[in-house]
């Protein structure tokens, strides 16, 4: 399935609504299905929020197809260049007091998926993305 | 996004409806930082949430935050498993408050 996305927040919801009716087509338990939402939308919203600085509208892809037991996810947008896996990771055993703000949408993905890779390719940011099918425990 | 709000004695509990992503964080905030000024003793009931992404999270952060500045207690309830996942992937587990159960959430308060 290939998504053309606008980078407007309001299109996440449509952005949900479709991924969820490609893993109810394609059999992805429901707890698999809320991992790769996650994964799509911290990538998109940072995408939308982020990659384009020109006030204009632009519009960038999510592709996602079932490969046997993977799951793969490619997002390509003409945005500014950006490495979202060089973002440093957050300190998950912080206090409260002292653990910082943000940095956990990139960790989402790294800790959701099997592979994460980002390249820029003709002008654009690529991630794909890797999610194993199998259940864990 | 819709909030529902109720009150128990000094003790104040809060309902967010549907999903908290980036689109609807920032209205989540503004409910949660109106409720913090008037009580600091608060409830969060996770029953009618589907959803929550970093940008659900960071609020619940900053509320913790807040909260916590100012002596009071918040406490998180009635999650579904996989919206625990998230917080327990984040190590938000170690850093707030959360009980599986609402009468678990509300004893705290009474100690």
């Amino acid at each position: 399935m290939l998504l053309d996305v606008k980078n407007d927040i309001r299109e996440i919801d449509r952005v949900f609504t479709c991924i969820k009716e490609f893993c109810c087509a394609n059999d992805i338990s429901e707890k698999k299905c809320f991992d790769i939402l996650i994964i799509i939308d911290e990538l998109a919203t940072n995408i939308i929020s982020y990659a384009f600085d020109d006030g204009q509208e632009h519009t960038f892809t999510i592709m996602i197809e079932k490969e046997n037991e993977l799951v793969h996810i490619q997002l390509l947008d003409a945005g500014i260049p950006f490495d979202p896996l060089k973002k440093t990771e957050p300190n998950t055993d912080a206090s409260l007091e002292s653990r910082k703000v943000g940095g956990l949408g990139i960790f989402f993905v790294k800790q959701l998926s099997q592979l994460v890779t980002y390249a820029r390719i003709d002008g654009k940011n690529q991630l794909d993305i890797f999610v194993s099918l199998k259940e864990e425990g | 996004m819709e909030i529902t709000v109720k009150k128990d004695s000094d003790i104040t509990i809060v309902y967010p409806v549907g999903r908290i992503d980036t689109s609807t964080a920032k209205n989540f905030e503004e409910g949660i930082m109106k409720v913090i000024q008037d009580s600091q003793q608060v409830i969060i009931s996770f029953s009618n949430i589907s959803y929550i992404s970093s940008a659900g999270l960071r609020v619940i952060l900053v509320a913790g935050k807040k909260i916590s500045s100012m002596k009071g207690q918040l406490v998180l309830t009635e999650m579904s498993e996989k919206i625990h996942d998230v917080f327990k992937m984040s190590g938000f587990d170690k850093i707030l408050k959360i009980y599986p159960t609402f009468s678990e959430a509300r004893g705290v308060f009474d100690k």
